[in-house]
């Protein structure tokens, strides 16, 4: 009975705090944004008419002075945005919803698909903080890439769910009680991205963007790499690794309701799981990759394996992107195309990265996830300057410093992602083979004593 | 005996879910304009692309899983 009032007192705390989050706006697109057909362009007046998407309603738009009338395109579903400080109805830029696929793209996003996948099936999460960009730089616009990418991961991470549950490593009631928080978190993450936006447009939500991801990911991705550092020196034969500090410490703190969580081996206290989820959801909301928060939040604040922390991340994941797809399926931005291309390969690739963590030693995973998150990092404080520029903050940067800044922020995040897919694939094939020659051994062994 | 019983029967429905999916990509590319149309509807519409994913995710998850094992990737036994 006393059980029982905790709960419902507990979801009564939870339940204001999420009404009020949902009623300030859902994650999704940006609600000025028009999606249509355009019936009429008329390059000399610098006028056109589009007809909404799903309505028989016509619409007549100004071209705005930045627009090409002549890049515009009849009868070709586009995404519109509207420049309000113009003026109304004023088209502040037009976007093809969909791009034309050639062959050169099918392999790209085949590519991407499949290191993604192991990645994801590996540690639990990655791949959105480059494929997002990738379907851009391949001609998607920013909604409809966010919109694809959202629906090839959920069904990705429930596949590597599926697997790395059957290798006894996913703590479910860790995933559920992570996604109802985190998905709150979410909500918060873009009510700040939403005030951002209004206060200091779109440069100063990129320059928010880029901030968060550098100080989150070195802070973090630095201390997992530490960790990992004097995991690999000293402790890595030892078969079980002790929680941190300050998980034991967390895990002291009596507060009912207290949780239990199985395969994870935790107890604890089920308030100290709700800034982790928070933050989690937050920073999907961010940066589009809430396990670079999630996962280290359960190894060091919670006290989970990185092993059972990976995989339980995989089931958050599922919950979220599922959610998350079906707000951008409700305002019609998925390329169902872009989403199924990509799970053509990231659904072995998952299925390959989970079963390799069988082979590796929890430090393996948080070597690679450091890895990842660190040369992340570099990615995006090389965008920094750029940003902080157009601010004032600091002095006008030459077009050659941008032009390197920038591609070094793109090769970056392929060598992010080409490492971590190295580092994870190595210590499987390094696993697998010592594997075989150890059970060679042992039918040797067996076959002698008969 | 057993073991290549299990292996043929392995081979006999990685073929099978391999053909299935393919069979759904070819659908879903020969019909693009009408699927990419429908499927960005908004409101109610937003069941076909999860939907999609769903049925996609169980038939290519499949034959992945099916094509992994046959290629003798599998998890370490404990």
């Amino acid at each position: 009975m006393k059980k029982l009032v905790i709960v419902v007192l507990f979801s009564l705390f939870l339940l204001p705090l999420a009404s009020a989050v949902f009623a300030a706006g859902g994650a999704g697109p940006d609600k000025s944004m028009l999606k249509g057909v355009f019936t009429e362009i008329n390059e000399a007046a610098h006028t056109a008419v589009l007809r909404k998407d799903g309505t028989t309603e016509l619409k007549s738009l100004i071209i705005g002075e930045k627009v090409k009338p002549e890049t515009l395109r009849l009868g070709k579903k586009v995404l519109v945005s509207l420049d309000h400080d113009a003026g109304e109805n004023v088209i502040k830029d037009v976007s093809i919803m969909f791009m034309d696929m050639t062959l050169k793209k099918l392999l790209a996003l085949l590519t991407v698909g499949l290191v993604g996948g192991i990645l994801s099936g590996f540690i639990g999460s990655g791949g959105a903080f480059v494929l997002t960009p990738a379907m851009m730089s391949l001609g998607a616009p920013g909604a409809v890439a966010v919109a694809s990418n959202m629906c090839h991961k959920f069904p990705k991470a429930m596949i590597g769910t599926y697997k790395r549950w059957k290798y006894g490593q996913v703590d479910i009631k860790l995933a559920l009680t992570m996604s109802a928080t985190a998905i709150v978190g979410v909500q918060i993450g873009v009510m700040i991205q939403k005030y951002i936006l209004n206060k200091w447009g779109n440069d100063g939500s990129n320059l928010y963007v880029s901030a968060m991801f550098v100080v989150v990911l070195v802070l973090v991705g630095g201390y997992v790499a530490y960790d990992a550092y004097k995991l690999s020196k000293g402790g890595k034969d030892k078969p079980e690794q002790t929680a941190s500090t300050l998980a034991l410490a967390m895990q002291k703190i009596n507060l009912p309701p207290m949780m239990n969580f199985k395969v994870a081996k935790v107890r604890i206290s089920a308030w100290v799981t709700i800034p982790v989820g928070l933050a989690t959801g937050m920073l999907a909301a961010t940066i589009a990759v809430g396990g670079f928060i999630g996962v280290p939040g359960m190894i060091y604040v919670i006290g989970a394996s990185a092993m059972v922390a990976s995989a339980t991340e995989l089931g958050i994941a599922f919950v979220m992107g599922l959610w998350g797809s079906i707000q951008w399926g409700l305002s019609g931005l998925i390329d169902i195309r872009l989403s199924v291309l990509l799970l053509a390969t990231s659904l072995i690739g998952v299925q390959v990265g989970a079963l390799g963590t069988t082979y590796v030693k929890d430090y393996v995973i948080k070597i690679t996830m450091a890895a990842t998150m660190l040369i992340v990092a570099v990615s995006r404080g090389a965008l920094l300057p750029g940003y902080l520029a157009k601010f004032g903050l600091v002095g006008q940067i030459s077009p050659s410093t941008a032009a390197f800044l920038e591609s070094l922020s793109f090769w970056a995040l392929v060598a992010a992602l080409g490492v971590a897919g190295f580092i994870s694939t190595g210590a499987m094939v390094k696993g697998m083979i010592a594997d075989r020659k150890e059970s060679k051994l042992h039918i040797i062994a067996e076959a002698d004593r008969a | 005996m057993a073991t290549q019983q299990s292996k043929s029967k392995l081979f006999l429905s990685t073929v099978i879910f391999g053909a299935v999916s393919i069979s759904f990509y070819v659908l879903l590319f020969t019909n693009e304009k009408l699927v990419t149309d429908t499927f960005t509807k908004g409101g109610i519409y937003t069941l076909f692309p999860i939907g999609t994913v769903f049925l996609f995710s169980f038939i290519h998850g499949a034959f992945a899983s099916n094509l992994l094992s046959l290629l003798g990737i599998e998890a370490k036994k404990k």
